[in-house]
């Protein structure tokens, strides 16, 4: 089989766009459930700590464990292969949250209700720099509706943050899951 | 020195490789997920399947979800190594010529 340079180059672009596409595409597929369960959970904690603030830890304490569990169990049940990454990625959030609360107490329930979104949203947007636009785009609509929540209703915060907040990532799930 | 495959490198098979080697190894991808990044045709897809597959470099399995018929596909181990191998024939003829206009710039 004789290939000219000219085709030999043509074919290696070609490889690699399909590579980046199916890449950017699988990843999209692998977050998708995981930003809807997520999404359904902040509906729920949020919905709960809005009608029983005085027990914001109890609340998050047990909503956490339950969506890392479900996210590690989707995960496994859509075929995709985890490993100790999933894990190592919980940790790191985990701990980086510790340390912010620590270095900064005290803090507000409401402050850490916004924190914890915001680093998310980072996260996001940093993921989305190396790896698809549409993580870009879920990190800053998480970040600007925590912010907006955070200042113009300060009041009703985690409704808002379980309204508006938890319908944003159902809706950001569906969305990667169509791309 | 590499070799190059003529079942891999027409363009389709070349790019449903490509897009089956950007997948974690041992995952599988469903045909309609396929079929929409490689902007395929069911009848065109399911062809440079059937040659990929009989070449022994994916594999294809059928089962249902639920009561909905699911095709997936994934590469198999000598895929990979076919396709790697092929990548490296391409690379080995842009090197050559590269190096083939090094030479004449060095002598003019």
């Amino acid at each position: 089989m004789m290939l000219s340079p000219k085709d030999a180059a043509g074919a290696l672009r070609d490889i690699e766009a399909a590579q980046a596409r199916s890449a950017q595409l699988h990843g999209y597929a692998r977050s998708s459930p995981q930003l809807v369960l997520w999404g359904v959970l902040w509906v729920i904690g949020y919905g709960l700590n809005d009608v029983f603030p005085a027990y914001s830890g109890a609340i998050w304490g047990a909503v956490v464990p339950i969506g890392l569990i479900a996210g590690f169990a989707a995960l496994r049940g859509t075929g995709h292969k985890v490993g100790w990454r999933y894990g190592a990625v919980a940790v790191t959030f985990v701990a980086f949250f510790a340390a912010a609360f620590f270095i900064l107490w005290p803090i507000n329930p409401k402050q850490i209700a916004a924190l914890i979104p915001l680093g998310v949203a980072a996260a996001y947007v940093i993921a989305g720099i190396w790896w698809g636009p549409r993580y870009v785009t879920t990190g800053i609509a998480i970040a600007a509706l925590t912010l907006a929540g955070f200042f113009l209703l300060k009041q009703h915060f985690f409704l808002w943050m379980a309204g508006v907040g938890g319908a944003a990532l159902i809706l950001a799930g569906i969305w990667l899951r169509r791309a | 020195m590499a070799q190059a495959d003529e079942i891999i490198h027409q363009q389709t098979r070349l790019k449903i490789m490509a897009t089956l080697r950007a997948i974690p190894q041992g995952e599988w991808i469903e045909f309609a997920r396929l079929k929409a990044i490689l902007q395929a045709t069911d009848g065109n897809l399911g062809s440079h399947i059937a040659t990929l597959e009989g070449a022994g470099y994916i594999a294809v399995n059928k089962d249902f979800v639920g009561k909905k018929p699911r095709t997936r596909v994934a590469l198999t181990r000598s895929g990979r190594k076919a396709f790697a191998q092929h990548i490296e024939f391409l690379r080995t003829i842009l090197d050559a010529a590269a190096s083939r206009h090094g030479d004449r710039e060095g002598t003019s």
